[in-house]
């Protein structure tokens, strides 16, 4: 599963990233890194991009770049 | 590049940070200057260089750098911007760097400074944004971090100066001593981020101050229960700012979005005319009273014609519509200040990827409603070249601050009184300029093997920064500036051109004696004389040889003149056929008479009248379409690296307005609009 696969609202945890993918470099510079927390807030038109919370900051993305973000969802509450 | 006073052996402070750290406001606060603050990541596209205020008798050069979020370029140019850090082609090395932090973002900002203190720059860190840290009830632990990253620390708030004198002791002490920094360059992999990464982590626990719990407690306690709380995962600080998030709830909303980000363009557009009305008439009014003035003291010689006519009359007409584009500026320039351009780059990333564009080109679309010379330079923002490349080729077709005196004149011309709807005609028109750039840039992105035949990586990563109200003095001060510069760089083209042109519609000034005095009051003899000098000027010989091309759009010479002089600057076609039809003194105001004269203008050697609905409609037409800016074409060739792009934009733009405008002309008249 991967950050373009969530709903808006929906928590998760990172779990890998995956270097193959040609923006996986900035993605990680943003902040994306193995164990971070991060939400997915809002989905623009056509659901893409996304608006995602991570480290305090928001962080538009689209889904194209988000599918290097390998996550699992994160126990509610 | 502005270069201020740089000598040889002055040292180098350069301010290094991610986008949106408060560099440039650092900057404008040590130099004096007065460069765009901007709310949005990439506001800062060059390096730009100054001295130090004299009163911080610091006697070093303060250098000012586009935004990076970590030192691996991503794209070419990232790639300069980045080499040109460890040492500029012009200004070196540099002595000392200040990283500039975003403390409410700690976590992300300290990749940077990590990276930078571990190339062996010598560093100092200052810390922005406590306030909005503080805001979440936070505060950083600043000695603890500066052990911690070994390196000195300051918090500070470059939008104020209290605890300026900190920094500048602070800046001094590391200037002296051993300055030569050992900077190398070190090659960064993916694991080293994940590592630095970790390694701030650690260290945002250790410094991070829980403004709540730590207050009453025993420091050592406290530290300790901040490595507890902050451990957890639902951590205060890892939160968003509240406000912004529940505003894009509705900015950002999925189909409210895209409403609102069109509602919001369109009410910009709109308001340009409907706000300035009301201030126009105030500033046509004074200028045509110091036209007569002129005319009154001096008489009726050749040198107050001159005064009166070319320099006050061209200047005039164009001036009369600044407060036009001062709100538009104005407009912007809330737009700017307030977070919601990145939240606009967003909302039409998806639409615009579809045309081979770009989120990232959104921000210079927009300023090429201002202007195409700095539009033409924000797309390096834009990392992929094919994308950035197309973003320049349509940016043209905004329609240019500089065009509003044009479409001011000919609405008001065609709607007289008619303020409303010509405000609504005016962001027909703006519209048209995008719907016009996107269908081109399908066309092209469609043909992309042919024109841009370069394949990137496309992606769209992009911070959405805390809305803010815009600060509406730093907003006036901005758009003052901005008019500033505007006429600056506008007034010498248009009184230069003005005095071209009514040189050469005075000379050779042949005296006709062919007209009789018998008949006629003195106006309307001194009326035909002008005419009658007119048509027999320099000018006329000129314009004369151009006039076949003007016919099939129903123009004559007079009028292809005026648009041969648009190539210096677009505004000189206003005040150009001000000089041609002789606005000459009256009661009315300027932009009125110049009315009345277009309406009684008729064709050279015709009875068919110069000015008509379709005429107007189709010189409309051409000035949303025509590439008719040499400096435009400079800026464009110097950004793509040569003649390819300008001289294909040149001849499609004003190929293709030729012809719609011949097409609007003949097409109205045809359904019997004249
Ligand atoms: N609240 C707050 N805003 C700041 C502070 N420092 C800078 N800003 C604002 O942050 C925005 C970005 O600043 P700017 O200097 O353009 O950042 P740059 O992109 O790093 O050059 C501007 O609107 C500044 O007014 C600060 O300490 N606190
Ligand atoms: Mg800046």
């Amino acid at each position: 599963m991967t950050v373009a696969d969530l709903n808006s609202g929906q928590r998760a945890i990172i779990k890998d990233i995956d270097f193959s993918h040609p923006s996986s470099n900035r993605v990680v510079e943003y902040g994306f890194t193995p164990g971070q927390e991060l939400q997915v807030l809002n989905k623009s038109i056509f659901n893409d991009p996304l608006s995602v919370s991570l480290r305090g900051a928001l962080i538009a993305i689209r889904k194209n770049d988000a599918r290097c973000i390998e996550v699992i969802l994160a126990n509610e509450h | 590049m502005s270069i201020d006073t740089v000598k040889e052996k002055k040292l180098l402070i350069t301010l290094v940070g991610p986008p949106n750290s408060g560099k440039t406001t650092l900057f404008n606060l040590l130099s004096g200057k007065k460069h765009k603050t901007v709310n949005y990541p990439g506001a800062t596209i060059e390096y730009s260089i100054s001295s130090f205020l004299e009163q911080y008798g610091i006697n070093a050069n303060l250098m000012d750098s586009p935004g990076i979020i970590s030192l691996i370029p991503a794209s070419p140019d990232e790639k300069v911007t980045i080499d040109n850090l460890y040492i500029h082609p012009e200004f070196g090395k540099p002595d000392l760097i200040i990283v500039t932090a975003d403390a409410s973002q700690l976590s992300r900002h300290l990749l940077l400074a990590r990276q930078i203190i571990d190339s062996g720059f010598k560093t100092i860190v200052v810390l922005t944004m406590n306030d909005l840290l503080a805001e979440k009830s936070f505060s950083i632990d600043d000695k603890e971090l500066s052990v911690l990253l070994n390196c000195e620390i300051i918090k500070f708030d470059p939008r104020k100066s209290d605890g300026i004198n900190t920094l500048i002791d602070i800046i001094k002490s590391n200037l002296n001593g051993d300055t030569k920094t050992i900077n190398k360059r070190v090659r960064i992999t993916d694991d080293d981020i994940l590592c630095i990464y970790r390694e701030i982590e650690v260290i945002e626990k250790h410094v991070l101050i829980d403004l709540n719990k730590d207050n009453h407690e025993d420091p050592r306690v406290a530290k300790a229960n901040r490595e507890l709380v902050i451990a957890g995962a639902g951590s205060m600080i890892k939160l968003p700012d509240k406000l912004t998030v529940n505003i894009d709830k509705i900015l950002l909303h999925k189909y409210w979005g895209l409403f609102i980000f069109i509602f919001v363009m369109s009410l910009m557009f709109t308001s340009i005319f409907w706000l300035a009305s009301p201030v126009m008439g105030l500033v046509d009014d004074s200028i045509q009273a110091l036209g007569n003035l002129v005319t009154d003291t001096f008489g009726n010689y050749w040198y107050s014609d001159l005064i009166s006519k070319g320099i006050i009359g061209g200047f005039g007409v164009v001036l009369v519509f600044l407060p036009q584009i001062l709100i538009l500026f104005f407009v912007l320039g809330i737009l700017e200040d307030s977070g919601y351009l990145a939240r606009g780059a967003m909302i039409i990333d998806r639409p615009l990827s579809m045309l081979g564009l770009n989120g990232r080109s959104f921000v210079p679309m927009l300023s090429g409603f201002a202007c195409a010379i700095p539009a033409i330079m924000a797309a390096r923002t834009i990392q992929n070249k094919r994308e950035r490349y197309l973003t320049i080729f349509i940016i043209p077709l905004m329609s240019c601050s500089a065009r509003i005196p044009v479409y001011g004149l000919l609405l008001a011309f065609l709607f007289p009184g008619k303020y409303f709807l010509s405000g609504l005609i005016l962001s027909l028109i703006y519209v048209t300029g995008v719907i016009i750039s996107l269908i081109v840039a399908g066309i092209i992105n469609r043909y992309k093997k042919t024109f841009l035949k370069f394949e990137d990586n496309s992606s769209f990563i992009m911070e959405l920064p805390v809305y803010r109200v815009p600060k509406i003095t730093n907003v006036i001060k901005n758009t003052y500036s901005n008019a500033v510069q505007y006429l600056q760089k506008a007034g010498p083209t248009i009184i230069t051109f003005s005095l071209i042109i009514w040189l050469l519609t005075y000379f050779p000034n042949n005296a006709p004696d062919t007209i009789s005095k018998e008949n006629g009051n003195t106006a309307s003899i001194s009326k035909l004389i002008e005419s009658e000098r007119i048509s027999n000027s320099y000018a006329a010989q000129i314009g004369k040889t151009i006039e076949p091309v003007m016919r099939p759009l129903g123009l004559d010479w007079r009028v292809g003149v005026s648009l041969i002089a648009t190539f210096a600057a677009r505004e000189v076609f206003v005040s150009s056929l001000a000089l041609m039809f002789k606005v000459t003194e009256t009661d009315d105001n300027m932009s009125a008479t110049l009315i009345k004269e277009m309406k009684n203008a008729k064709i050279s050697g015709t009875n068919e009248y110069l000015f008509t609905t379709a005429t107007s409609a189709g010189l409309i037409v051409f000035f949303m379409l025509a590439l008719q800016c040499i400096s435009t074409i400079a800026i464009t060739k110097k950004e793509t690296g040569g003649w390819r792009i300008p001289i294909l934009q040149l001849i499609i733009y004003t190929g293709s307005a030729y012809l719609l405008a011949f097409v609007t002309v003949n097409g109205l008249r045809f359904i019997g609009i004249n």
